[in-house]
């Protein structure tokens, strides 16, 4: 039985329809992926797991409970961290920790929280004021803040927004780490493509309102089939023959004395396609394959083009 | 989600004792918080005493001293227990909290019991300061009606003042901080109608009609009695505190509807971006 059984959900602000009755089923200890263009719905999806907001229609279920009749008891196992949210200002670093540990009934509370600023690197901060903080140590609080209470479900929501190359690498470490050994189910949404690669086992990609499509990063990427080969010959090319090649849906000059195609079905015309170029009698001096990128999708789907 | 669910009506007292040692903090670090315990109720024991002491010298009327000076202190208790609940709630609002603190497992009942519970120390607090004050400065003495007069004076006042601090709070989360100025002005309507230096038959008919149903008004006209005959007039005291209770009741209902609208409405995220 999934943790988290999303059914039928349904949200409208006005003439504008969020969700529209948004399915969906999260295993436990599953690194759960949301992408999507802005207004595709994922911060609403969240906000309803978090009771911040309301649906229209639809149920919830996690961990096999009713959300909307249990929601007090369900939220003590879960918690979130989101980027662009923040505690009080004028309380410290633990001062902010300790109000939220109580909140959420965190026992050996002083030692969880020295645990996890120990984890993600901000023992320092400890006594330091939230409202001196950068964004990028901002962040981390906000971590610290979501595994407080060791939740079965997590809710992360951009929450790498503001950091450094560097600390955005330790902090995903951290956050596989910690997920590994806790088996924390996680629900992670980010516009950083890479890092979703990265983490999310399976990802849920979503475009007004509606998933798209509920799978693996790799299957995801497959959404768009073709592949891009970027030749560059020793000498200028005559298109006429290359042309003729079927599957091949477009062909530019890329330079004097570069092409670049566009394969549809690349299983079948990469190889027929790299024999007619090394058999043309122009010598390839460079050769480069591009395969679509989560990125990629992304854009396409912001697009309407997917 | 229903509006009305058992479980937003149960408290967790490690959350209290959280958001108490939250309320406890920002009192501490923060220096308006400090100074709004004594700074306004002190202007107005001033502003009261020497009235007061011109009209004593001016005219022959009785009492005078007694009636100005323990309005002021009354009043400042139910000026304090209001501005607190919209101010502690505000808080959140400033700091970007509310996501978090609404995400959390947190209920209303848990919410209010540690806003109460701070307001009631700061009250406390602030009664103290002005008993003394008083005494110091003009030799009125407030205790002097007695401990059940001034329990039951100030538990109506508190309870009252909590009423409309939740009412401003519901308001605050159905329109946002655009209305954040009720939580320091709606006292200052309240106050020409609840009768805190004059007795109620001085003022207008229509105004009247008004005051009498303000549990406030009671109070103030049964702490006039009480200095004036030593007696506490306990039939409009129950009926203020029973009504006070009422409204009590209600507006925890209606800061729930307002809380269930606003999420209907998707504004607790919407304050978050803000």
């Amino acid at each position: 039985m999934a943790l988290l059984e999303i059914r039928n959900l349904r949200k409208r602000y006005g003439t504008v329809e969020a969700l529209q009755g948004l399915s969906l089923d999260v295993e436990r200890g599953e690194f759960f992926g949301l992408l999507g263009p802005n207004g595709a719905g994922k911060s609403t999806t969240i906000n309803i797991l978090l009771g911040l907001i309301i649906a229209d229609s639809g149920s919830i279920r996690i961990f096999d409970h009713d959300f909307a009749s249990n929601h007090v008891a369900i939220r003590r196992r879960m918690n979130v961290a989101a980027a662009f949210t923040s505690m009080n200002g004028v309380l410290t670093v633990w001062e902010n920790l300790m109000v939220y540990g109580r909140i959420y009934g965190v026992k050996q509370l002083p030692r969880k929280i020295d645990e996890l600023l120990e984890r993600f690197e901000i023992t320092d901060l400890a006594k330091r004021r939230l409202q001196h903080l950068s964004s990028g140590q901002h962040t981390r609080v906000t971590l610290c803040k979501g595994f407080l209470n060791d939740p079965e479900l997590l809710l992360l929501d951009e929450c790498t927004l503001g950091l450094d190359p560097d600390i955005a690498e330790k902090t995903r470490r951290a956050l596989q780490a910690v997920q590994q050994e806790r088996k924390t189910t996680i629900l992670f949404t980010s516009h950083n493509m890479n890092e979703v690669e990265e983490l999310c086992g399976r990802i849920a990609f979503l475009s007004q309102g509606e998933i798209l499509r509920v799978d693996t990063a790799a299957h995801i990427k497959r959404l768009i089939p073709h592949q891009v080969v970027e030749v560059a010959f020793q000498a200028g090319s005559d298109l006429t023959l290359i042309r003729q090649l079927p599957g091949i849906s477009r062909i530019e000059r890329n330079g004097e004395h570069a092409l670049r195609f566009v394969l549809d079905d690349p299983t079948h015309q990469l190889d027929p396609l790299l024999r007619h170029l090394t058999q043309s009698g122009n010598p390839i001096v460079d050769i480069h394959v591009s395969r679509p990128t989560l990125e990629d999708v992304f854009i396409k789907v912001a697009r309407g083009e997917l | 989600m229903r509006f009305v669910n058992s479980q937003d009506y149960g408290f967790s007292t490690m959350a209290i004792w959280g958001l108490v040692y939250k309320f406890t903090c920002l009192c501490y670090r923060s220096l308006d918080r400090i100074f709004d315990i004594v700074y306004w109720p002190v202007i107005s024991l001033l502003l009261w005493g020497f009235t007061s002491m011109f009209i004593a010298s001016t005219s022959s009327f009785a009492g005078v001293m007694e009636f100005f000076l323990g309005g002021a202190v009354l009043w400042s208790l139910f000026w304090r227990a209001q501005t607190d609940v919209g101010t502690f709630i505000l808080e959140d609002f400033w700091s970007r909290n509310v996501y978090n603190l609404f995400a959390s497992p947190v209920t209303s009942i848990e919410l209010f019991a540690a806003i109460g519970l701070i307001g009631l120390i700061r009250c406390i607090l602030s009664f103290l300061f002005l008993t003394f004050l008083a005494w110091g400065l003009y030799a009125f003495n407030i205790m002097d009606i007695g401990g059940t007069a001034i329990a039951a004076f100030t538990s109506v006042l508190l309870l009252f003042g909590w009423v409309i601090g939740i009412l401003i709070a519901a308001l605050i989360f159905r329109y946002g901080l655009r209305i954040q100025i009720l939580a320091w002005s709606v006292g200052f309507i309240i106050q020409p109608f609840s009768c805190v230096f004059y007795p109620l038959d001085s003022m207008p008919g229509w105004v009247q009609g008004i005051a009498i149903t303000l549990p406030s008004t009671h109070v103030f006209e049964g702490l006039r009695y009480a200095i004036a005959t030593g007696e506490l007039a306990w039939q409009p005291l129950l009926l203020s505190f029973g009504l006070t209770a009422v409204l009590f009741i209600l507006s925890i209902a209606y800061f729930q509807y307002a809380l269930y609208q606003a999420k209907k409405l998707g504004l607790l995220t919407r304050f978050e971006m803000a």
